[in-house]
């Protein structure tokens, strides 16, 4: 693994640099709301220690709204324009590993056949700084996810602080490499057995369930009374897929702007809406909310997993911090391990 | 490549099947797609109106009639209810052929019964042309429709057609109910004329497409008949919106409908979890 070293004051250089290059730089902003871009790199404000945004920096890949295609209604028939594809090049500074991972999770149903260049546009141009994370709180539960606060895994650079003013930085894809090699100079070479011991010192959230467990469950227990426990409660409003950085369901969805134009937009949409999957006849397949819950624990844990092999979760706890009647779905996960182990 | 751009498709015919379900004919504007356009008998489309929106629809024609393809639609929401206020050189927009298709060259060589419900005729007409027009491939066909009244059948003119085919049999029905005065067909649902029109399950494939109430009643009587799992093929119509398997609201369990269906045989639908 190639590691180098930087100071705190050469990593507000290395950002001015990138700004001047043309890269945007897309942080957590100060009030712990959503990521944002900066101009100035003393805006640069990063730590370990940040408790994660309310809403992930999905929205910068993976478009709460965008146009699919522009149409114009003429007398003589219709016109298509292509929405241009976005070249932005964006650097997500200082990411924790459970948002660094998100692109590439998602990326697997953007591509799995057909190829969204939407989604893959935006990803090719992003790169992911990770950073190691030492925030932790009762909704956190990236360990049982097979992440963890020191895992570099969807990161293109991980940053490791080794002190106040200073941090190491270590290289994990071919991509995260060409990308700095242009701003060399601001580095120094680094020790990764020095990270290796700062990675050991790191308290680990203990691991509250097996998600594997919980995947061979969901997949025998499909009419089990427990998804009523969240379906009950549950409200619908949709949040916890919203702010969920792996979440991608999307409506389709035309808009006029004048008399004889508009636009087709691609837009987020959730499982937990009742009219997300009602047919045309009145038909409903998940008419009521403990089917849409299940829907939702199920499409993490069971689905995602045996089509991509890929949990469709990062562990962030976000779902939960923000639920406005309490689901959490690390507790439910929890719940779900010991019905198993219980053979309930 | 934008995989959500459609192609755009003049409008050649207009039926009005009912009151509210109406049945197009489409062709491609552009020649080069016109020519290179394939599908198989099975397979969906995205079918929209710009400044209205997309709805699903299965392809009804049958691949064997190149040049053109059909779609029926009933009057159900906001698309469908724009697209019934078009006329005949109107233009609207298609993506597709999406999902899976009948096994058409697994089913040569043996007896094919067809049965449909209501609308569900659409995606069973195009495999039931497309059977038709390699007639000697194919050994008994049976076909078996029933829609709610007289006024509700769709293809009327075509159910005629199969009707006076000496080599096909054909029992078209209406709820109990649903008679007109001048009506000679069946009285009854679906799975009850299927009881009386079917003796056998031998060498036979059956393709069955209609309500879900249809369906539930009308697989018990093909298994007494005698009918394997993997010889009851359906098509499922969830609802859809990429058609690409990205969307995410057209699964059943980890199966996507518009990927890994829209055609299961009974087999397969019963490992998924009931929930379509």
């Amino acid at each position: 693994m190639d590691e180098k070293l930087i100071t705190l004051n050469n990593l507000k250089i290395f950002a001015e640099e990138l700004l001047k290059a043309n890269y945007t730089l897309i942080l957590q902003d100060k009030q712990g709301i959503r990521w944002e871009k900066i101009s100035n790199s003393d805006e640069l404000h990063i730590s370990s220690k940040l408790k994660p945004t309310k809403a992930s920096f999905k929205e910068f890949v993976f478009s709460k709204t965008e146009p699919i295609f522009y149409f114009n209604n003429k007398n003589d028939g219709v016109e298509l324009i292509d929405s241009n594809l976005s070249a932005e090049k964006m650097v997500f500074f200082g990411s924790k590993p459970c948002d660094a991972k998100s692109i590439n999770i998602m990326s697997k149903v953007f591509n799995w056949d057909y190829k969204d260049n939407f989604f893959n546009t935006k990803a090719e141009n992003s790169i992911v700084i990770g950073m190691l994370c030492e925030y932790r709180d009762e909704f956190c539960f990236c360990t049982s996810v097979n992440l963890s606060p020191v895992s570099s895994d969807g990161s293109d650079l991980f940053l490791i602080p080794t002190d106040e003013n200073n941090f190491a930085i270590r290289i994990v894809t071919e991509k995260g490499r060409e990308f700095i090699q242009p701003f060399l100079k601001l580095f120094a070479e680094g020790n990764p057995e020095t990270t290796d011991q700062i990675f050991k010192k790191i308290n680990l959230p203990e691991k509250g369930f097996e998600s594997e467990v919980i995947r061979s469950w969901i997949g025998n227990n499909f009419e089990h009374k427990y998804f009523e426990r969240a379906g009950e409660i549950c409200l619908g409003c949709g949040q916890c897929a919203f702010v969920c950085p792996v979440c991608h369901c999307f409506d389709i969805v035309d808009e006029e702007c004048g008399y004889s134009c508009g636009r087709r937009m691609k837009n987020w949409d959730a499982c937990q809406f009742s009219l997300f999957t009602l047919h045309g006849s009145g038909h409903n397949p998940r008419h009521n909310q403990t089917q849409r819950y299940r829907q939702r624990i199920s499409h993490k844990f069971k689905y995602y997993v045996d089509k991509f092999d890929e949990i469709l979760c990062t562990g962030c706890g976000r779902c939960s911090r923000g639920c406005p009647v309490g689901i959490d779905i690390g507790q439910i996960a929890k719940e779900v391990h010991s019905l198993a182990a219980n053979k309930v | 490549m934008n995989i959500y751009k459609p192609e755009l498709m003049v409008i050649k015919n207009i039926i009005d099947e009912t009151k509210d379900t109406r049945t197009f004919k489409l062709q491609f504007k552009d020649e080069e797609i016109a020519k290179s356009f394939s599908f198989k008998a099975g397979q969906f489309g995205e079918y929209s109106l710009f400044g209205e929106g997309e709805s699903t629809f299965c392809i009804a024609s049958s691949p064997t009639r190149s040049g053109y393809i059909e779609c029926s639609f009933k009057k159900v929401g906001k698309v469908t209810s724009a697209l019934a206020k078009l006329d005949v050189g109107d233009v609207i927009g298609f993506r597709g052929p999406y999902g899976n298709y009948f096994p058409i060259e697994e089913m040569k060589g043996k007896n094919v019964l067809f049965i449909a419900g209501g609308i569900g005729l659409a995606p069973v007409r195009c495999v039931i042309w497309n059977v038709l027009d390699l007639r000697k491939d194919f050994k008994a066909v049976t076909i078996v429709y029933g829609a709610r009244s007289v006024e509700d059948l769709i293809y009327k003119k075509e159910l005629d057609e199969w009707q006076s085919m000496p080599d096909v049999k054909t029992f078209v029905t209406v709820d109990p109910g649903g008679q007109s005065n001048d009506w000679k067909g069946e009285v009854g649902f679906v799975p009850a004329i299927v009881e009386k029109a079917v003796q056998q399950s031998e060498n036979t494939i059956a393709i069955v497409c209609g309500p879900p109430i249809m369906i539930k009643f009308t697989i018990p009587v093909l298994t007494k008949l005698g009918f394997a799992e993997e010889n009851i093929i359906t098509t499922l119509e969830n609802r859809m919106k990429c058609g690409l398997g990205k969307c995410g609201r057209c699964n059943v369990g980890n199966v996507y409908v518009c990927k890994d269906g829209p055609v299961f045989t009974y087999q397969q639908l019963k490992t998924l979890p009931a929930e379509y």
